[in-house]
C-alpha cells in the first residue's frame, strides 16, 4: 500500500492497526492481539479499580494504538458490569478458550499479549492467578502457551504473588513480565496501574520514537512505582521482573545489551518505528532516506554497544557524526513528505 | 561503684534469719524488718531492727539488716557504730566484718575497709568480702589482684549448683568487672542477674545492677524499664531512682532532676548522686552549684574518685588549670590507672561541645588504661565529629572489637560504613557528602547556600572559620540521629560540631516539616559561634544567635512566636535569663525546649537592637576567655543579667502587647475547642478582641463556601495578631477568599505576608508563585519557588516551573540549575529533560555546553526530533562562528 506524499500525521492513523509489530522494516505483515484477564477483584473496590485498568488499556489500544477491536478480548469477573466490552466472564474455561482459539487464528508470525489484573495467591507449591471458580496457576498458562507454536507471546502478570510464573512460563519468543519478582511478594501491587498508563499518557516513550515498547512500558511503570513507595516512605513490596531471553530469570533493571529486554524493546502495542518504510514503498527517494536511516540507527546501536570499550572522546566523535548525520537525513524526510524544517523548540 | 558492695547483705540476712533459732514471733519480725527494708520503709525497719538489736544482741542477721537499713538511707557513722558494736559484744566476732568494711569503703576509709574485708575471711559471708575486697583494690589501680579474684568467681558458679540469688549476683558482678577483657562475659554476666533475679524475684539488688549495665552499654529503653521496675517494688530505692535519672538524661527525656532529688531525700549522703548532679549543674554552668554538690559528695567521701574527676572537670571548664591540675593529681595518687578521670574528662568535653579536648583526653584516658574501650569510642566518636574521619573509625573498631556491646560505637561503624557510599562534592569552603541518590540535586543548592551563608557570616562577625567545612547530609532521620548522638531518636534537624554539621536532608522528613535551607544557615552559625568562642559559647547564647541568624538570612526564615509561646509567658513558664540554659539542657516540660530557642532569640535580638551587633561578637568572644553569661552581661552590655531580666519582660509586653491582649481574650474566658458552630459565632460577635474566636469563625465561614461574610473575621484575627502564619492562620484563609473573588492583588498579598513569618508552608509558596504569574510578576514567581524550593526540593513540578520562569527572564544561570534538577530527579523520560537542559544552555550562548548534553539525550533517543534539530542548530551556529 502506497501513500500519497505529503498526508503528513495521516500516515500513522493508516498504519495503527499493527500490534506488536517487531522492528525488522516491513511490520505491515505481523498482526497483533490483545487479550486483557481481570481476575477475582474480592470486593467492590477491586472489582471497579480492575475494570477501569483493563478498559483504559484497551481504549488506548483503540484509539491511540489503532488496534482494531476485533483483535481484542476482555475476560472479566462480572461481565453485565460491561456487557459492550466484557466478552466473557474471566472462568479458568473461558481463559483456556480464547487462549486456544486465538492460537489457532492467529497468523503464524502474529504477536499476542496476555494480560493478567487481578490478585495472586501461593498455594501449596506454587502461585495461583485468582479466578471466578478454580484458580489458575503458571502451569496451567504454560499448557495454553504451548499452543502459540510459532507467534510472538507477552505474557503479563500484574498479580501479587506473580513472580514464580517467569521460571514455568519462559522461552523462546516469550516476553513474560511479573509485578514481583517471587511467590513471597505477597502484597497487593500497584504495578498494574502504572503499566496501563505507560500506553494510555504520555512519558513511557523515552527513546522519542513515537512509540512504547514493552521494555519502555515495564521500565516506566517499574520506575513510577518504585517513586510512589519512595514518596509515602513505604519499604518497596513489589519487584516487578522482565524475562525475554528465555532463560527462566526475570531482570528488575533489563538491561537489552547484556541479557534481558533485547526482545521487549522491539515489541510495540500498536505501530513499530520502521513500519512507515513501507509507506514509501513508491517514491524511491524517500525510500532510500529511510533506508538510510535505518542504517543510521542500526549504526548508532552498534556504537551504543561498544561504548565501554571505545575511548570516550572517539565514541562521543562518532556518535557525533551519526547522530549529525541522522538528523539530516530525518529532516530530509519530513521535508520530502512535506511536514517542513521545524525547528528546535 | 561502692553500691556493689551491698550486693550480699540481703543474701546473709535471708540466709542466718532461716537459720538462727529462735521464736516464731521473732522470726515473724525479721521477716517484717526486711520487708520493710526491701520495700523502702527504711525508718520503719530501722526501728524494727534496733529493738530486734535489743533483744537478740548476737544475732548477726539482725545486726546485719539494721547496718543496710541505716547505710540506705546514709546514716553511715551509726552504721559503723552499730557493726563495731556487734564485734565488742560478741567477743570480737567478724561477722559483721564485711557489713562494716562496705560502710568504711563508701566514706573514703579505704584503709579501714580493707582491713575489714580480711577480717572477715572467715566469716559466714566471706565470699561478699573477697569480692568487696577485689573491688577495693580494682578502686586502687591493683587490677592485676582484683581480676585475680574476680575470675575466682567463674569457677566458684561452676563448681556450684543451686546458687542463692545473693551469690549469682555477686558473680554477675564479677563478671562484669572481667568483660573489659573478653566482650562475651557481657553476655554471661545478663545471664547471671537474670538467674540471680529467678531465683529470688524480690531480691532488687540484680535488678538495679542489670539496669545499670543496659546503661552502660547504650540500650536506654531497656535500663529504663529495669529501673522503673524496681522503684515499682521500692519507691523510695535510692540506686534505682539515680539509675532513673541517669536514664532519661541519657534517652533525652525530661524530669531528670525529680528521682536525683528524690534519691537524696532518701539518702543525702549518696555520693553518686550529688556526683550526677554536680555534673548537671556544669552542663548548665552552674559552676557554684556543682561545687557546692562535689563538696558535699567529697565530704561524705573524700577519695571518691567519681566526685573528684567531676571537681577535675568543673576545674577544667572554669580555666582554672592549678585547680585542675591538683584535682588531677589527688585522682591519681588514690588510682594511678584510673583512666575513668579522663573519660569524664572527655563526656563533659564533649557535652559542652569541647569536641578537640574531648579527644585529647580519651586519648589520655587509653594512656592510662589500655583496656579502656569507652575511651577508644570516646576518642573515635569526637575525632569523627572533628573531621578526622579516617582516625575515628580506627579507634572505634578498637572499641567495638574490645566492647561490641556498645550500642553507639556499632551504629556509628554502621553509619560510617555507609558514609563510604555518600558522594563528596566539595566547594570553595564546604565539603558536603551526600547519599548518592540525591546528591546530584542537593549538591545544587546546598553549596550555593553554603558559601553564601559563610561570606555572610564572615561579614557579620569578621571572623572565618577553618575550612572547609564538612556538611553530612542524612535522607534517613535515624542515621541523622546516629551521627549525631549514636542512637536513633534525636528530635533535632542538624548539628554542627564545629568544623562538621550533620543534618537532615529535605527528604527525611515530609514536605513542610521542615526548611532545610535555614537549618543549614541556623547550624553553620553554630560553626562560627564555636570557632570564635574557642568553643565555649553557651548553649543558649549560640542557639538564640543562629536563630536570628536565619531571619537575617532570608525574609520569613527562623522560628516565629506562637500563641502557646505567649501563654507560657503570660504564665510565668518562660524562664530567666540568667537560667535560660536550663530550658535547652533540662527542659522540665515538653514544649520548653522550643520556646527556649524562640526566647533566646528575642533575647539576642534585644541585645543587638540595644547595643549593637558588635556586643553580640564581643559576648562570644568573651565566652572565649572563659567569661560567664553573667560577667559578660555586666562587662558587655553594662547591664547585670537579673536587671536584663526586667528589661527583657518589659521587652515582651510591649512588643507583644496586641497579640497577648488577644490570647489573653481566649484564655480568660475560655471558648471551648468543642463550641458548637453557634457558639463560636455568637462569641465571635461578642468578642471582637478574641483571636481565636475570630479565626474559628472565619475558618468555619470559609468551609461553608461563605468566603465574604469569612472576611470581615479574618481580618480581625489577622489585625490582632499579625504574627501568627501557621497552616490556619487568617492569611491562608483570606488568600482563598481573595482568589475566588479575583481579587489576585489581595491574595497575592497575604500569601507575601504569610511567607514573611512562615519558612515552611510549602502551598504557600506555589500557590504565591502562581499568583504572581497570573498578575505578569514572572521574577516574583520564581522568589516564591525559590522559597519553595528551601522547604522541598524534591519535587519535579516546582523546578520545570522554575526552570520556564528563569528562561522566560533569560536568567540563564538559574534555568540551567532548575533543568539539572529535573535531570538529578531522575526522570523517567531523560532524553527530554536532557534535551531541554541543551535548550537553556544553546539560549544562553553555551554551544559548547548544549552540544555535549545534546549528544546524551541523543543517544538515549536517537529519533527525538526536537533534539534532532537543536544537534542541527548547534552545527549551525558553530559554522557560521567559524567563518
Amino acid at each position: 500500500m502506497g501513500l500519497p506524499a505529503g498526508t503528513g500525521v495521516g500516515v500513522r492513523s493508516i498504519w495503527l492497526g499493527l500490534l506488536f509489530a517487531s522492528l525488522v522494516g516491513h511490520a505491515g505483515a505481523a498482526q497483533g492481539y490483545l487479550v486483557v484477564v481481570s481476575g477475582l477483584g474480592g470486593d467492590q473496590v477491586h472489582r471497579v479499580r480492575f475494570h477501569d485498568w483493563a478498559v483504559t488499556l484497551l481504549d488506548a489500544a483503540r484509539d491511540r494504538l489503532g488496534v482494531p477491536e476485533s483483535h481484542t478480548v476482555y475476560l472479566a469477573e462480572r461481565p453485565e458490569r460491561d456487557p459492550e466490552r466484557i466478552d466473557a466472564e474471566s472462568t479458568r474455561e473461558n481463559v483456556a478458550a480464547e487462549l486456544t482459539r486465538l492460537a489457532g487464528e492467529a497468523e503464524p508470525d502474529a504477536s499476542v499479549f496476555i494480560l493478567l489484573i487481578g490478585h495472586g495467591s501461593y498455594q501449596g507449591d506454587e502461585s495461583q492467578f485468582s479466578l471466578p471458580g478454580p484458580d489458575m496457576s503458571a502451569e496451567d498458562f504454560a499448557v495454553l502457551l504451548d499452543r502459540f507454536e510459532t507467534q510472538q507471546v507477552a505474557f503479563v502478570n500484574t498479580a501479587s504473588a506473580s513472580g514464580d510464573f517467569v521460571a514455568v512460563l519462559s522461552g523462546p519468543g516469550r516476553t513474560i513480565v511479573t509485578a514481583t519478582k517471587s511467590a513471597f511478594e505477597r502484597n497487593e501491587t500497584m504495578f498494574c496501574e502504572h503499566f496501563v498508563r505507560a500506553f494510555a499518557e504520555d512519558g513511557a516513550d523515552v527513546d522519542k520514537d513515537d512509540m512504547v515498547s514493552l521494555l519502555e512500558a515495564f521500565n516506566y511503570a517499574r520506575r513510577e512505582v518504585e517513586r510512589v513507595y519512595e514518596r509515602e516512605s513505604r519499604l518497596l513490596t513489589e519487584h516487578a521482573v522482565l524475562d525475554d531471553n528465555g532463560d527462566g530469570e526475570g531482570s528488575v533493571d533489563p538491561d537489552p545489551s547484556a541479557g534481558d529486554g533485547a526482545l521487549a524493546q522491539r515489541l510495540f502495542l500498536g505501530l513499530a518505528p520502521g513500519a512507515l518504510v513501507a509507506t514509501a514503498a513508491d517514491d524511491s527517494v524517500l525510500v532510500g532516506l529511510y533506508r538510510r536511516r535505518q542504517e543510521l540507527q542500526n549504526g548508532i546501536a552498534d556504537l551504543r554497544s561498544r561504548k565501554e570499550a571505545m575511548d570516550p572522546t572517539t565514541y562521543e566523535r562518532e556518535l557525533e557524526l551519526l547522530l549529525v548525520e541522522l538528523a539530516q537525513t530525518a529532516q530530509a524526510i519530513r521535508e520530502r513528505e512535506g511536514g517542513g524544517d521545524g525547528d528546535c523548540d | 561503684m561502692t553500691r556493689r558492695l551491698w550486693i550480699a547483705v540481703i543474701a546473709e540476712l535471708a540466709g542466718l534469719a532461716a537459720a538462727a533459732p529462735r521464736s516464731a514471733a521473732a522470726a515473724q519480725q525479721i521477716v517484717e524488718a526486711q520487708t520493710a527494708l526491701r520495700s523502702g520503709r527504711y525508718e520503719s525497719a530501722i526501728t524494727q531492727f534496733s529493738r530486734l538489736v535489743e533483744r537478740e544482741p548476737s544475732s548477726v542477721s539482725v545486726a546485719r539488716g539494721l547496718v543496710r537499713a541505716l547505710s540506705e538511707i546514709g546514716r553511715y557513722q551509726d552504721a559503723v557504730e552499730v557493726a563495731q558494736e556487734f564485734g565488742r559484744r560478741n567477743h570480737g566476732s567478724v561477722e559483721l566484718a564485711t557489713s562494716l568494711g562496705e560502710v568504711l569503703f563508701s566514706t573514703g576509709r579505704v584503709q579501714e575497709a580493707e582491713r575489714a574485708f580480711r577480717s572477715a575471711f572467715t566469716a559466714s559471708d566471706s565470699l561478699t568480702a573477697r569480692f568487696n575486697l577485689a573491688v577495693l583494690q580494682y578502686s586502687r589501680g591493683e587490677v592485676d589482684a582484683a581480676m585475680s579474684e574476680f575470675d575466682r568467681f567463674i569457677d566458684y558458679y561452676n563448681r556450684n549448683r543451686g546458687l542463692s540469688s545473693e551469690h549469682l549476683t555477686l558473680v554477675a558482678a564479677a563478671v562484669r568487672y572481667l568483660g573489659v577483657g573478653d566482650e562475651q562475659l557481657y553476655k554471661d554476666a545478663l545471664l547471671a542477674y537474670d538467674e540471680a533475679i529467678s531465683a529470688d524475684p524480690s531480691n532488687l539488688e540484680p535488678r538495679v545492677q542489670v539496669a545499670d549495665l543496659f546503661l552502660q552499654k547504650y540500650v536506654g529503653p531497656e535500663a529504663l524499664a529495669g529501673f522503673e521496675a524496681v522503684l515499682e517494688l521500692n519507691p523510695n530505692h535510692p540506686d534505682a531512682l539515680l539509675g532513673l535519672a541517669r536514664t532519661r538524661r541519657f534517652n533525652g527525656m525530661p524530669d531528670v532532676m525529680e528521682p536525683v532529688r528524690r534519691s537524696l531525700e532518701v539518702n543525702g549522703n549518696l555520693v553518686a548522686a550529688r556526683v550526677f548532679l554536680a555534673s548537671l549543674y556544669l552542663e548548665s554552668e552552674d559552676y557554684a552549684g556543682a561545687a557546692a554538690e562535689i563538696d558535699r559528695a567529697l565530704a561524705v567521701n573524700p577519695a571518691s574518685l567519681e566526685a573528684l574527676a567531676v571537681k577535675a572537670a568543673m576545674r577544667f571548664l572554669q580555666l582554672d588549670q592549678g585547680g585542675f591540675d591538683e584535682t588531677v593529681r589527688q585522682v591519681l595518687s588514690h588510682n594511678p590507672r584510673y583512666g575513668e578521670l579522663y573519660n569524664t574528662l572527655a563526656e563533659v568535653s564533649a557535652r559542652n561541645r569541647l569536641y578537640e579536648q574531648a579527644a585529647d583526653f580519651a586519648a589520655r584516658a587509653i594512656e592510662l588504661d589500655p583496656q579502656s574501650w569507652r575511651g577508644y569510642a570516646l576518642l573515635g566518636i569526637n575525632q569523627l565529629r572533628n573531621g578526622l574521619m579516617r582516625e575515628g573509625r580506627a579507634n572505634l573498631e578498637r572499641a567495638f572489637a574490645g566492647d561490641p556491646y556498645d550500642v553507639w560505637t556499632k551504629n556509628t561503624l554502621d553509619l560510617l560504613d555507609m558514609l563510604e557510599r555518600y558522594a563528596l562534592v566539595s566547594s570553595e569552603r564546604f565539603e558536603f557528602v551526600i547519599d548518592r541518590k540525591e546528591s546530584d540535586l542537593l549538591a545544587l543548592y546546598l553549596t550555593g547556600l553554603g558559601d553564601e551563608a559563610y561570606q555572610r557570616l564572615h561579614q557579620r562577625y569578621g571572623h572565618l572559620p577553618e575550612t572547609p567545612i564538612r556538611v553530612e547530609v542524612f535522607p534517613s532521620h535515624a542515621d541523622f540521629s546516629v551521627r549525631t548522638v549514636g542512637l536513633v531518636g534525636l528530635g533535632a534537624l542538624g548539628v554542627s560540631f564545629g568544623p562538621v554539621v550533620a543534618m537532615d536532608s529535605p527528604s527525611a522528613r515530609e514536605p513542610g516539616e521542615f526548611n532545610w535551607g535555614s537549618t543549614l544557615w541556623h547550624e553553620l552559625a553554630h560553626t562560627f559561634h564555636m570557632s570564635m568562642s574557642d568553643h565555649r559559647v553557651p548553649r543558649w547564647f549560640t542557639e538564640g544567635l543562629a536563630v536570628l541568624e536565619e531571619r537575617h538570612a532570608k525574609p520569613g526564615w527562623g522560628v516565629g512566636v506562637s500563641p502557646a509561646f505567649l501563654a507560657a509567658y503570660r504564665q510565668g513558664r518562660l524562664l530567666p535569663v540568667s537560667q535560660l540554659n536550663d530550658g535547652f539542657l533540662r527542659p522540665s516540660y515538653p514544649e520548653q525546649l522550643g520556646f527556649s530557642y524562640y526566647q533566646a532569640s528575642l533575647v539576642c535580638e534585644l541585645i543587638e537592637q540595644e547595643h549593637g551587633s558588635d556586643a553580640l561578637v564581643r559576648m562570644l568572644r568573651g565566652y572565649g576567655q572563659g567569661r560567664s553569661t553573667a560577667e559578660l552581661f555586666t562587662t558587655v552590655l553594662g547591664v547585670d543579667v537579673e536587671r536584663f531580666d526586667d528589661t527583657f519582660d518589659q521587652y515582651l509586653a510591649d512588643r507583644f502587647a496586641g497579640p497577648l491582649r488577644a490570647i489573653s481574650v481566649a484564655e480568660g474566658e475560655g471558648a471551648s475547642p468543642h463550641a458548637s458552630r453557634d457558639e463560636v459565632a455568637q462569641r465571635a460577635r461578642s468578642h471582637p478582641g478574641d483571636f481565636i474566636a475570630q479565626l474559628a469563625m472565619g475558618q468555619i465561614l470559609v468551609e461553608e463556601g461563605r468566603g465574604n461574610e469569612a472576611i470581615s473575621y479574618l481580618e480581625r484575627a489577622k489585625a490582632l495578631f499579625p504574627e501568627y502564619a501557621e497552616a490556619d492562620s487568617p492569611y491562608w484563609y483570606l488568600a482563598q477568599v481573595y482568589q475566588v473573588q479575583g481579587e489576585l492583588e489581595r491574595a497575592e498579598s497575604e500569601l507575601t505576608a504569610l511567607t514573611m513569618h512562615n519558612e515552611r508552608h510549602y502551598p504557600a509558596y506555589t500557590k504565591l508563585a502562581e499568583l504572581r504569574e497570573m498578575l505578569g510578576d514572572t521574577a516574583g514567581a520564581a522568589a516564591a519557588l525559590e522559597g519553595a524550593l528551601f522547604v522541598y526540593p524534591m519535587g519535579a513540578e516546582v523546578h520545570l516551573k522554575l526552570a520556564e520562569l528563569y528562561t522566560g527572564l533569560e536568567k540563564w544561570q538559574g534555568a540551567i540549575r532548575e533543568r539539572r534538577a529535573v535531570l538529578a530527579l531522575d526522570p523517567v523520560d531523560r532524553a527530554e529533560a536532557l534535551y531541554q537542559l541543551a535548550k537553556v544552555h544553546y539560549d544562553s550562548g553555551d554551544m559548547s555546553e548544549a552540544r555535549r548534553v545534546v549528544l546524551q539525550a541523543l543517544e538515549r533517543a536517537p529519533n527525538f526530533e526536537q533534539a534532532q534539530m537543536l544537534l542541527l542548530a548547534i552545527h549551525s551556529r558553530n559554522e557560521e562562528a567559524q567563518r
